[in-house]
């Protein structure tokens, strides 16, 4: 079953492309990933997961229009499928069951 | 037409990135960068935007963004993976010539890099600094014709702001200075080290503050800063500010308080404090005069030149400053005031010292020199064993070219080898001078570290692949250019001749061994000679202590009477301890250069300058200096204490004074005085100098009342000096705490003992020995793994021939002499022609002596031995195991 489960790094990426659409690209992502955890991550590593995503299916892409900053080269820009925004609900549900379920007890004392 | 010529990214870097990336994903990555770079270019400026970019595509550099179906390079990629696939093969395969090469390669390298490092620290000196090229140090040449000429880096007091307001040129000008300050309260004060500086100080330099008023930290004369491991020391906390220190100055306590922090001075700078305090106490810290005055130095001051503005136009409005400051008080020409480059301070001897510290640029550049002369002899190590080796693989070579190789293909075969042996070794090295350096510390007296960062790794990488293509390219190239037919014809006479290349390297190679060897040796023995010199006055366990002058005594002379005053009470309880004997004391104590200097015009207006010190009547007979005509000081004499002096030969022959006792000084206005005594002449200064005149008296008021001129480096604080007659130099640190403590309960003891404080004096030649000793065992090292392998290639190669040999007749003995007889004309070759090298560095490096030894023969028999000797060692084992192996083994074969 390789390919479905969603690594803690995909999904801020993910996210990221749901949230950003339709404007998600890698710089992009970079940026807001940054602007919204604080988190560094090196443009290579954005790529990586964004491969990854594509190839389980999560996002599906196309090339964009060419841009000046970007010295006439083109943006793949990449969107969530329906596929993808079920797993980001089921990680969701997954994670709200478990939260609900946390006792006031546990972080008393 | 494009729009505007916008910044690109390094063109080679992104070569890089189209060379590796697949079609598919090349232009979505490369525009993600091009878009990073820009916004780095913006942030951070060029430089840091190509790395930053280099660094990315780096990053790309991964498995699923490289190309995999390889039709344009193919070959190239196959034919390198093939390559390094062969050469880990062969390296594999001949384990013991493997591992004495990477040996032999490695311990070159961590020489290299730890002399490097030490290199690099001297060199560095103060080049950090955002303004550093703007900022000078001022000096003054005085020149009032024949010996009267004074040349210092101090500066005056009011030269400061006479700079700023005279010369738009300069931005600011910063004065400098430090001093020992009684620091705390009383019962617990410490003595301090405290720089005195413009409150412009830290906008002109660039050392941080992590705490406290970042603008102007200086700005109220109550203002200190002080570094963090002072703010640890005295508060426990980095972020002490506000707090108070009180420092006595000129007898009166003054609180300051901490308005910043700075980071730690960094080890490469001449500037040395752990607190500031603000130039604004100049007068409370100088009498008035001495804030008008222009010939009075004490501060080191600097300038920062507008960045619109050059050197050559400030100095040349220096004469003109010089006139409007000075007005009619100095003749044109006879004072003059020019610039020096901070960054040239460190490294420059031809500028007197002030407060930063001088190193010898010789020594930098030999050391420098001594480093790379190491890595060559590992490099030449591994030439001449491949070299050697290549013999072996001749018909790997005829095969190769039968079955279609190309010569650049078997060059670079060859060099793959080479390149894949350095980079292990550098591994290796980098990893043994991380280990060693400690050790090396240590030895040397050094405080180095070893840095870890992307750019010193990126230049290890190059040095790497030039060691490895410089050690690979000859017998690479030897190699490729075989001829097919002779090769696999059999046979060795194709190797060229005789390797005349290859004999003249291995004796170019034991020729720079044989002279560290004997550089190493000379140094030690120069060394030896001068620490242990009879100097002309007993050094053996004298314990120096600094007196104590009371806080309002003022001047010289009051500091001196105070001093000795105050002297007596402690000399009293020491006297008590019978494992003290010979107390006395003295405004000087042997081991440290800059004794108090004086000058006046003799009687026919010449200018003289003579060395002054001023003692108590026990002083010669304490340290046994020899009188030579004459009578010591008598304690009982109350007219020695008032008028008599005593000369030193130097002095007597420099005043040319004939048959002095009972004579005067020959000038006019010196208090009354008769000489009553001539000492031996004794080296109160270092061996690098010659005697000094040195003039001995217990009045300094007589002195002083006849001189114009005096400069004093060594502090003039009355010392006093005892012999320690115990078992334990341990206990002199009790004996004197206890005396020290009932004396002046309030104040810090400070001593040394002398023998240590004359060692001190020659601490950079001893260091420079230590390093070029360290340097000479490794490349003795490297010799004997080089003569090593070449002794187990030639015995592998003339297996057959001692065979027969043997079967002929030839005795074992004789056998050891044939396969010895080789190296050891070569190593006769190099010994001889080390021998004038030697002599002709080595009596350079001499010359900085006033004392020195002779460099004889013994020293060049010596290091021959010694070279023989290991050469016998190393050779011995394969040589006799060759020599008694059965002859049949040999021979049975093919």
């Amino acid at each position: 079953m390789k390919g479905t489960y969603l690594g803690e790094f995909e999904e801020l990426v993910l996210l990221t492309v749901g949230a950003l659409y339709p404007e998600a690209y890698g710089v992009g992502i970079m940026d807001e990933i940054g602007k919204e955890t604080g988190r560094k991550v090196n443009i290579s590593a954005i790529h990586s997961a964004l491969r990854r995503l594509d190839e389980k299916g999560f996002v599906k892409s196309e090339m964009g229009e060419s841009t000046n900053e970007r010295g006439g080269r083109r943006k793949r820009l990449f969107e969530l499928t329906a596929f993808g925004k079920k797993a980001l609900d089921e990680v969701q549900e997954q994670r709200m069951n478990l939260y609900n379920r946390i006792p006031n007890i546990s972080y008393g004392s | 037409m494009k729009e505007q010529q916008s910044i690109k990214p390094p063109r080679w870097v992104f070569r890089f990135l189209t060379f590796f990336c697949k079609e598919e994903f090349l232009e979505e990555i490369s525009g993600d960068l091009e878009e990073i770079y820009q916004v780095n270019c913006q942030a951070h400026g060029k430089r840091r935007a190509n790395w930053r970019y280099a660094w990315n595509v780096l990053r790309f550099f991964k498995w699923s963004n490289i190309k995999k179906t390889t039709r344009f390079n193919s070959n190239i990629v196959t034919m390198t993976r093939n390559n390094f696939k062969i050469a880990a093969r062969v390296l594999w395969r001949q384990k013991v010539n493997t591992l004495l090469n990477v040996t032999g390669i490695s311990i070159g390298i961590a020489c290299f890099v730890l002399i490097s490092l030490y290199v690099k620290r001297e060199l560095s000196f103060d080049k950090f600094h955002e303004k550093g090229d703007r900022i000078y140090r001022t000096w003054t040449l005085e020149d009032y014709g024949g010996d009267q000429k004074f040349f210092y880096t101090n500066s005056p007091l009011p030269l400061e702001k006479a700079l700023e307001d005279n010369i738009p040129d300069i931005e600011m000008a910063v004065q400098y200075n430090h001093n020992n300050f009684l620091v705390g309260e009383e019962g617990a004060r410490i003595n301090e080290d405290i720089a005195v500086a413009s409150p412009e100080f830290f906008e002109m330099f660039s050392f941080p503050i992590v705490n406290g008023n970042q603008e102007s930290p200086l700005a109220d004369r109550t203002s200190i800063v002080i570094s963090e491991a002072y703010a640890t020391k005295y508060f426990g906390s980095k972020t002490s500010i506000g707090e108070p220190i009180s420092v006595q100055i000129n007898g009166e306590n003054r609180v300051f308080n901490v308005s910043a922090i700075m980071q730690d001075l960094p080890k490469n700078t001449g500037f040395s404090f752990d607190m500031m305090i603000s130039n604004k106490n100049d007068d409370i810290l100088y009498r008035k005069e001495a804030l008008q005055a222009w010939f009075n130095v004490s501060p080191e001051t600097f300038v920062l030149i507008r960045e619109n503005s050059t050197l050559a136009a400030t100095e040349e409005k220096l004469p003109a400053m010089v006139k409007t400051a000075l007005g009619d008080r100095v003749v044109e020409g006879e004072y003059t005031l020019g610039l020096q480059p901070l960054t040239d301070i460190h490294l420059n001897p031809e500028f007197p010292l002030a407060n930063m510290p001088v190193g010898n640029p010789k020594y930098v550049y030999v050391l420098g020199a001594i480093g790379l002369l190491v890595l060559l002899i590992a490099c030449i190590n591994y030439t001449t064993l491949s070299m050697g080796q290549s013999m072996k693989r001749a018909k790997e070579v005829g095969v190769r070219k039968v079955v279609g190789a190309q010569k650049s293909g078997l060059i670079w075969q060859y060099l793959s080898e080479s390149v894949l042996i350095t980079f292990i070794a550098m591994v290796i090295g980098l990893v043994v001078a991380y280990l060693l350096l400690p050790l090396f510390n240590t030895l040397a007296n050094t405080d180095l570290v070893m840095p870890l960062d992307f750019e010193s790794l990126w230049v290890y990488v190059v040095l790497a692949l030039a060691i490895g293509l410089a050690t690979g390219a000859y017998p690479a190239l030897v190699l490729s250019s075989l001829k097919l037919t002779n090769v696999l014809r059999g046979g060795q006479s194709s190797l060229g001749g005789k390797n005349v290349l290859r004999k003249s390297l291995l004796v170019f190679q034991l020729l720079l061994t044989v002279f560290l060897i004997s550089s190493t040796l000379i140094m030690k023995k120069q060394l030896n000679y001068i620490q242990n010199e009879d100097l002309g006055f007993n050094r053996d366990a004298m314990v120096s202590v600094v007196l104590y002058p009371a806080p309002e005594a003022q001047g010289l002379g009051d500091n001196f009477t105070s001093g000795f005053k105050n002297g007596q009470l402690l000399k009293t309880k020491l006297e008590a301890n019978p494992d003290v004997s010979d107390v006395a004391m003295g405004s000087h104590i042997f081991g440290s250069n800059g004794w108090m200097q004086v000058g006046f015009n003799d009687n026919n207006d010449a200018f003289k300058q003579f060395n002054l010190l001023v003692i108590d009547p026990y002083y010669i007979s304490s340290f046994g200096i020899q009188m030579k005509e004459g009578r010591d000081f008598d304690p009982a004499l109350d007219l020695d204490k008032r008028e008599s002096i005593i000369l030193n030969q130097a002095a007597v022959d420099y005043f040319g004074l004939t048959d002095p006792i009972g004579k005067k000084l020959p000038g006019k206005d010196f208090g009354n005085n008769t000489i009553i005594g001539v000492t031996e002449d004794f080296n109160f200064e270092s061996l690098h100098s010659e005697v000094r005149p040195l003039v001995i008296t217990q009045n300094d008021q007589t002195i002083f009342s006849g001189i114009n001129d005096i400069s004093i480096s060594d502090s003039p604080t009355p010392k006093l000096v005892f012999k320690y007659t115990g078992t334990s130099l341990l206990e002199v640190k009790s004996i004197l705490d206890e005396a020290w403590a009932s004396t002046f309960p309030n104040e810090e003891l400070r001593f040394d003992f002398v023998d240590e404080k004359l060692r001190l004096m020659y601490q950079d030649e001893a260091r420079v020995n230590k390093i070029v000793g360290i340097a000479t065992v490794l490349s003795v090292l490297i010799a004997s793994i080089g003569l090593l392998g070449l002794t187990i290639l030639i015995v592998n190669t003339k297996v057959k021939e001692i065979g027969i040999r043997k079967i002929l007749g030839a005795s074992p003995l004789k056998i050891f002499a044939m396969l010895f007889g080789d190296f050891s004309w070569q190593l006769l070759v190099a010994i001889l022609l080390s021998v004038p090298l030697t002599w002709y560095l080595m009596s350079n490096w001499l010359k900085d002596f006033a004392y020195q030894i002779d460099i004889g023969v013994d020293m060049f028999l010596l290091s021959g031995v010694l070279a023989f000797g290991l050469t016998t060692l190393v050779i011995s084992y394969h040589a006799i195991r060759a020599a008694k192996s059965n002859p049949v083994k040999a021979l049975r074969t093919e």
